[in-house]
This record gives C-alpha cells, sequence and structure tokens, in this order.
C-alpha cells in the first residue's frame, strides 16, 4: 500500500518536472521574445539587450532552467509584466476565489447529481429514469457560455432578482456567487448524474443483487447496503476529475460574471502576454491535474480493494 | 476692452478677432485658438459671445439642477498599475490619478482648454517662450506648498531619456540630439536626447518659463495629455510610486488601489483650492474585458457608470431604463495602413489601386452602423482645428484594374492582419474592404491575431489595421505616425516634400493659412496612397440617470470634480 502511494507522488513529481521542461522551453527558449513580452513592444534594442543581461538571460540555457526550477519551487515566479506586483501577491487570493466558487458547485453538484444517477439507475427503463436522463442530456449539451446568457437574461435583466456581475468589490457576497455557480452546476449536473446512473443500473444487473432480491431482502436494503457502494466507485473518479475540468471550466464563467478568480487571471495573462503569471497559473493547474488524478488512483483503490496497481 | 487692448496677452489675437467677425474662421476654431494663446476661457467665451451673439458659456448642465454634496460613484473601469504617471500608456491608468495629482492646464470636452494649476499663460509673438503663472495657494495633501519646483522637476524628469517617457515626443521642441562619442557595433556613432540648456526656467516661485527650439503653437494642449500629470517634487526620493505614496493636490486620496480589481478614492478632509467638489468617494471596478459583464452590472444597479460602451452593447444599454448613452466625436481611427517598404506595396500603383477600390463610407455605415466621420485617407479629422476639405474621394475601378494591369498584378493576393484591440469593428472594417477590393479581383485574406499579438507586429506586417487614438491637433497624429524615421511610423512612408509642408503647418498660427498649409499636407498624403483610413469614430460610455453633470470627452479623461449623485 505505502509503496503504491510512494510510486504514484513518484510518478506525480516526474510529470511536473516535465512539464516544467517543456513549459520553459516554450516561453522561454527564445530570450528576444522574452524581453519584450516583458518590456513591451516599443522598447528599444538597447534596453532589450541590457535587461536580458541584468537578468542572467545569456546564461547557458540548462543553468536558466534550473535557476528557473529553483525560483519557482521557492515560490518566487517573478513580477507580473501587466499588474506590476509580484505573481504570487495575485496568484493565491485568485485561486483561493475559484477555491470558494468550486466548493460552492461541489456542494451543491454531488449530492444532487449522485441522488439523481442513483435514482434513474435504480430502474432503468421507468419514466423517472427517462425524465432525469433527458434533462441531463439538455443540461450538459447546453454550453457554459449560453447558459450564462440566458441565466442573466432571467434572473438579472428581467426579473432583475440578482447582481449581474460577481466581483465581490464590496466583500463576500453570496448574491453574487449564485449565477456562476449555478451555470457551473447546471452544466455539470448532467454527466455526473449519468455516469452514476449507468454504473447503478450496471450494478443492478449483477447477480449478487439479483440475489439479493430474490432472497427477498427489503428493495431499500439492497440498494443502500449492497447496490451503492459498487455503484459509487465511477462516480467517484468522474468527481475528482471534475475538479481539474472546473479550473478551465471557470474561465468561461469567470469571465462571463466579472469572477475574480483563477481562469479569469489565466486567460488575462495569456491575453496580455504576461509571461511569467502565464508560467506560475500553467504549473499551478498541471499541479492540480495530476494531484487529483493521483488522489483518484489512491481513492479508488480504498474504495475497490479488488483493484491493485502494479 | 477694445480689440487692440487683448495685444498684451498676445499680438495676434486682435487678428483673430477680426477673423472670427468676418466669418473667416468658426467660433470654435477662435475660442480653441484665442484660449491657447492665453487668453482667460471666461474672457474669450465672453468675446466670442458678443461677436457671434450666441450664449456665452456653454450650460451643459443647466437642466440638471443644484448640485448635491455626498454619495459614491462606480465606474465601471480596468484598473491597472498606476505607479509613474510619466510613464503612462493607457489613459485608464490616469483616469485614477486624475483626481490625485493634477495638470496645469485642462481640456474640457469642448475642446477648449482652460487653466487649472497654472492660473494663466503667456505666449511669445514667435512662439518660441511660453511663461505659465503657477496658482497660489495650492497644499499638496502632505502640507507642502505647490510652486514652481514641483513643475520644474517634473519637466526634467520627462524629458530625461531614462525616464522613459512618451512627453518626449510631445515636447522634442526643447530637446536636442547629442553625440555620446559612444559608438555602436556598427560603428555608427550613439546619438542621445537631451534637455536643451535653458529649456525650462524658474522664474520665481510661482512662475516658470519654457524655452523652445522651434515655435509650438499647441504647448497649453500638451500639458493635459495624460502622462502629464504634475507629482510632488521629491516623487523620486519617496520612491517613486505613485500607488504606495499616493501624494497629490487634488481634491482625492487613494484609500485603496487593487491591480485588476478596484480602486477606492475618498474624497480629502482639507479644503480643496479649486473649490467645492461633491462626491464623497469614487470607486473604479475592474469587470474584466467582457463587454456584457459590464451591461449586466450597470443593469442591475453594481455600477452607475461605463467607462466604455462598445458598440456590440449598444442596443442592451439603450434598453436598460433610466441609463442614459452619450456620444463623444473624436479622431480616433483604424488605418488599414500599407508598408510601403514591402512587396507588393513598394509599388505606388498598387497602393493606388487598393484605396481607389475603398468605399469609405460604405465601411463606416457597416462596421460602424455610421456613427463618426467619413475618413478621407489623410488621417486628419473634420474636428480636428486646422483640418482643410479636400475634393471628395471617388471609387473607381476601372482605374483600379487598369492601374494592376500595368503593375502586371491582375492577380493580386494579399493578407491583412487584424488584432481587434479596439473591438470587433476593425475586422468589420476589413471583412467590408475584403468585398470592396473584390470588384477589382483583389483577393484578400484575413489574419485575425489577439490584441497582444498584433502590437508585436504592427509596425513590420505589410498589411494591418492599426488603431490611432484620438489627438487634438491634426498635426500631432501626423507628426507622430508619417514622418520621415520616427518611431512610431508604421508605413515606413518617407517623403521629404511632406516632412517640410508639415513642419511648415506646425509653425503657423493664422487658423487661415494653417487650413491653406494644411491642404497641401493631406494632399500630399493622400496622393501617396498609404492608407485606406475609412472613418474616425464616435466613442460612446453610458451612465445612470442619477449620475449629474457628467460629459463624454474624447479622449475618454475623466475628472469628477464638478460630478454629483442626485437623490
Amino acid at each position: 500500500m505505502l509503496s503504491f502511494i510512494l510510486k504514484r507522488l513518484g510518478f506525480m513529481a516526474v510529470t511536473m518536472l516535465a512539464v516544467s521542461l517543456l513549459l520553459f522551453l516554450l516561453l522561454e527558449i527564445n530570450v528576444e521574445s522574452v524581453a519584450t513580452k516583458v518590456l513591451g513592444p516599443y522598447s528599444s534594442e538597447e534596453q532589450r539587450t541590457l535587461w536580458l543581461e541584468q537578468h542572467g538571460y545569456f546564461q547557458p540555457l540548462y543553468v536558466r532552467y534550473f535557476s528557473w526550477l529553483g525560483h519557482f519551487l521557492s515560490g518566487d515566479f517573478g513580477d507580473s509584466v501587466r499588474f506590476k506586483v509580484p505573481v504570487a501577491e495575485m496568484l493565491w487570493p485568485r485561486l483561493a476565489n475559484t477555491a470558494i466558487l468550486a466548493a460552492a458547485v461541489f456542494a451543491v453538484l454531488i449530492p444532487l447529481s449522485l441522488a439523481l444517477g442513483v435514482l434513474a439507475g435504480m430502474r432503468e427503463g421507468s419514466k423517472l429514469d427517462r425524465s432525469i436522463s433527458v434533462f441531463s442530456i439538455v443540461t450538459t449539451s447546453i454550453p457554459e457560455f449560453a447558459s450564462a446568457v440566458f441565466l442573466s437574461a432571467v434572473f438579472v435583466f428581467w426579473l432583475a432578482w440578482l447582481p449581474g456581475t460577481s466581483g465581490m468589490t464590496a466583500g463576500f457576497s453570496f448574491k453574487e456567487l449564485i449565477l456562476p455557480a449555478l451555470v457551473l452546476i447546471l452544466y455539470d449536473l448532467g454527466y455526473v448524474a449519468r455516469m452514476t446512473r449507468a454504473s447503478m443500473a450496471e450494478v443492478m444487473q449483477t447477480h449478487y443483487i439479483r440475489t439479493a432480491i430474490l432472497k427477498g431482502l427489503p428493495y431499500r436494503q439492497v440498494i443502500l447496503r449492497h447496490a451503492l457502494r459498487n455503484a459509487l466507485i465511477a462516480p467517484f473518479t468522474v468527481i475528482m476529475l471534475q475538479i481539474n475540468w472546473l479550473l478551465s471550466g471557470v474561465i468561461v464563467v469567470e469571465f462571463f460574471f466579472a469572477y475574480k478568480g483563477f481562469g479569469a487571471l489565466l486567460l488575462e495573462a495569456s491575453l496580455n502576454q504576461d509571461i511569467y503569471l502565464i508560467e506560475a497559473c500553467a504549473m499551478v493547474a498541471v499541479f492540480v491535474a495530476v494531484a487529483t488524478q493521483t488522489l483518484a488512483d489512491i481513492g479508488y483503490m480504498f474504495l475497490n480493494p479488488r483493484i491493485r496497481f502494479h | 476692452m477694445t480689440t487692440k487692448d487683448y495685444r498684451h496677452v498676445h499680438s495676434a489675437i486682435p487678428g483673430l478677432i477680426g477673423d472670427l467677425e468676418k466669418g473667416k474662421i468658426s467660433r470654435r476654431e477662435f475660442l480653441r485658438t484665442v484660449t491657447l494663446l492665453g487668453l482667460s476661457a471666461g474672457a474669450a467665451y465672453g468675446l466670442a459671445g458678443r461677436i457671434t451673439g450666441e450664449a456665452l458659456l456653454p450650460a451643459a448642465h443647466a437642466a440638471e439642477g443644484a448640485p448635491k454634496k455626498g454619495g459614491v460613484l462606480r465606474v465601471a473601469m480596468p484598473v491597472q498599475e498606476i505607479t509613474d504617471p510619466a510613464i503612462f500608456d493607457w489613459p485608464e491608468k490616469s483616469n485614477i490619478t486624475r483626481h490625485l495629482v493634477e495638470y496645469l492646464t485642462i481640456t474640457g470636452p469642448d475642446n477648449i482648454t482652460r487653466p487649472y494649476l497654472a492660473e494663466k499663460w503667456q505666449a511669445s509673438d514667435d512662439l518660441k517662450t511660453w511663461t505659465f503663472y503657477l496658482r497660489k495657494g495650492v497644499k499638496w495633501s502632505n502640507g507642502d506648498e505647490f510652486n514652481a519646483d514641483d513643475v520644474v522637476f517634473n519637466f526634467k524628469r520627462w524629458l530625461d531619456p531614462k525616464t522613459g517617457s512618451s512627453n518626449q515626443g510631445l515636447f522634442s521642441a526643447m530637446l536636442e540630439e547629442i553625440d555620446t562619442g559612444r559608438k555602436d557595433k556598427d560603428g555608427k556613432a550613439v546619438l542621445e536626447k537631451r534637455m536643451i540648456a535653458n529649456a525650462i526656467e524658474k522664474v520665481d516661485d510661482h512662475t516658470v518659463r519654457l524655452n523652445l527650439r522651434t515655435p509650438v503653437l499647441s504647448i497649453p494642449e500638451n500639458l493635459y495629455n495624460y502622462p502629464c500629470a504634475i507629482v510632488h517634487r521629491d516623487f523620486e526620493t519617496m520612491g517613486a510610486n505613485l500607488a504606495k505614496n499616493p501624494i497629490g493636490t487634488g481634491p482625492y486620496a487613494l484609500v485603496e488601489h487593487k491591480v485588476g480589481e478596484r480602486a477606492v478614492l475618498r474624497r480629502r478632509k482639507d479644503p480643496y483650492w479649486g473649490g467645492e467638489v461633491y462626491l464623497d468617494e469614487i470607486h473604479y471596478l475592474d469587470l474584466g474585458q467582457d463587454s456584457m459583464a459590464a451591461i449586466a452590472a450597470l443593469a442591475s444597479g453594481q455600477v452607475d457608470v461605463l467607462h466604455r460602451l462598445e458598440l456590440e452593447t449598444l442596443d442592451a444599454a439603450q434598453a436598460i431604463p433610466d441609463v442614459v448613452v452619450s456620444k463623444a466625436d473624436t479622431a480616433l481611427t483604424g488605418v488599414i495602413r500599407m508598408k510601403v517598404t514591402e512587396k507588393p506595396f513598394d509599388d505606388i500603383r498598387v497602393r493606388k489601386a487598393v484605396v481607389l477600390c475603398a468605399d469609405n463610407a460604405e465601411i463606416l455605415q457597416k462596421a460602424y452602423r455610421g456613427m463618426g466621420t467619413v475618413g478621407e485617407n489623410h488621417h486628419v479629422a473634420p474636428i480636428h482645428p486646422e483640418y482643410a476639405k479636400l475634393p471628395p474621394l471617388k471609387r473607381n475601378i476601372e482605374e483600379a484594374k487598369r492601374l494592376l494591369q500595368e503593375a502586371g498584378k491582375e492577380k493580386l493576393k494579399l493578407e491583412i492582419a487584424v488584432g481587434n484591440a479596439y473591438g470587433r469593428w476593425e475586422q468589420d472594417s476589413v471583412v467590408v474592404l475584403k468585398e470592396q477590393l473584390a470588384a477589382a479581383g483583389i483577393e484578400l485574406k484575413l489574419n485575425v491575431m489577439p490584441a497582444a499579438q498584433y502590437w508585436e507586429i504592427w509596425n513590420k506586417v505589410p498589411f494591418g489595421i492599426t488603431v490611432w487614438v484620438h489627438r487634438p491637433l491634426g498635426v500631432m497624429a501626423l507628426a507622430l505616425g508619417y514622418k520621415s524615421g520616427v518611431p512610431w511610423n508604421e508605413t515606413g512612408y518617407s517623403n521629404p516634400q511632406f516632412d517640410q509642408a508639415l513642419a511648415k503647418a506646425e509653425s503657423i498660427l493664422d487658423v487661415e493659412e494653417r487650413r491653406k498649409q494644411m491642404a497641401v499636407v493631406e494632399k500630399i498624403l493622400q496622393d501617396d496612397a498609404v492608407m485606406v483610413q475609412p472613418f474616425f469614430q464616435s466613442v460612446l460610455s453610458a451612465h445612470t440617470a442619477k449620475v449629474k453633470g457628467y460629459q463624454t470627452h474624447p479622449t475618454l479623461y475623466h475628472q469628477f470634480n464638478q460630478v454629483w449623485i442626485s437623490a
């Protein structure tokens, strides 16, 4: 068990290193372009050369990579070109904001989608199952930018119940959290519910469930004691993957509602070629992806002792 | 006061009065020129009113009732870093700091320049010596008195190449180029710009004098250009960071500034030299780059003012009850320019063919819903005081085809870079042009890219559409973009005849004479066919009806000293 966890963590570290090298090569191999990004297109060649010299850009590539990596590991990501403040000062609060949004989404999404999925999967082909399936397909197939416009039109412009943007400029506001969370929940709900339904339906077909029903156990007990645990293994992975999806999926929602989160920051960094901010955001996103994957693998093993990774 | 008595302000004023009486110049041109020459705006409006019989002062807010003190104004606008006003590169930065640090002059939404931190000014007859009399009794927020040392410090700082301020270009008549004695790697002498000796003189504690190499009429106007905010004389020793050390002469204090999120300004407790200001606080809120977010915020009452309204959201804004959309005519334009040093545009026949295919009025109609004025491919706008009207351009496909045939380019294929830096209308303009070019058999391919990417190649790419923001004078835009060898000359255009004609126009005071000269300048540029410049657009902004005293400035500058919120 311990060796498995260590192996996973080791694999995670190697992946991160490989990605960091790729990122470094992609963004920093052309020093002239780095200087132009930092000093702006109007800078003179003399200014750029001076800057490159001052910042050690004329050293060999591998020296630069390791010094870059060292700074990164110590939490020094450099200064944002656009915002003129250290990247870390922007990054962590924005990440925290996205975590708040994600927490709100999951708090509703997980119980709701699991309940819907289990209800639908319990009796495959029933009216309830078909209604839930249709609802799931419809919500999943509407992209976030469309549902964001639609929900805004109804709740902001027509009914005037909710605020139109979620900048939280006057401190945390629950009301401002509703629309962005709702858009994400709607989009993801159907997907997780359908995965749960499929998994539940599959379990319900197994021999041991049939045996349990035939031997006269109450239906409730069959579902709660026997079916659920096995049916939830697949959704668990799906949900872990949603954390990953949320990090990129929020870009649209954060942009639309002017929510000051990680996705909006990543977008702004890319649009403005804010090189050090892009590097930090990309590394954080990769870290979240790899970490959730590792957690999912480990969690999977706990849930289903029959599964072993070698 | 008789006409002759105005001679003591400036010798040219009596002549201008005569021109206005004879109808040779418009009231607007008159006001603009005499105020630049040092006559107070009040006296100028009074004089113009007596001559033309029009109302004395613009009664902008007469219908809005008595101003009310108090309240918070919330403005949707990008909140960027505001470290050093001298090197600002976006007017939005200055909109926050304009309530904090002030300027020597102020140009109003009516395009008239008035005194601000300078009480009045005087220009010598040859327009080479300018004397500014500074206001007395103005205090910095740290208690120091504002004086000539502050102004001298700022000028020296702007003109020092190490500062990297764009003001160097504005006040180039105060600079000279010297040989540093060093050689670059190609063996060429390294030249450096530096301030000419005695370019700025402290006459006494409240008077400064500028001594220029060449005559410049637009000095007072330049002083309200957004990087010309006057900072405290100890700005450098205090850390050269306005966000961290916000000391100013303005009525507001900066209490919070978070880049990308918000900035909060609060009215100072001590009395303001400029009299009563009404708002308790001004909040700038950054709503990101989605124009719909701004509209949603306005609709749900989260903000009171949208700094800039995109054309795509105009209908949505107009549909919100109690929202006022205001418009200002500007010289902001998208220039579809050809790099004359690159193939195939090094052949003037090709450039002429492109220009002959374009129908600028149609582009304005289709790409910007007709909200603006049609351009004439010479980058001088009808709202510029020195604008000279040339014969209208005519579309001529047959001539275009003939030129292409002559150049051996019947099946011409072109590619244009589009960055949409100022909105979707840039791309839409090019799409309309594409259709127009097709009539002469020219095939145009669009290469649409993110704005940041476009700014990396804007002055290198053979064919591209570049946005030029509003400048109060036509000569300013021409000097920046089309003079031989200047840094922002994106077309590589170089014509000594044009340079000379422009330099001559820049030094003529008489409006009538200057306009005659501008006709020459415009014609040279038009004939050399370096660009299709379809239109000058109107800028839009929106605010809720409870915001009073708000006027859209052509450069979208904010100064909310006279804005208030009605109950």
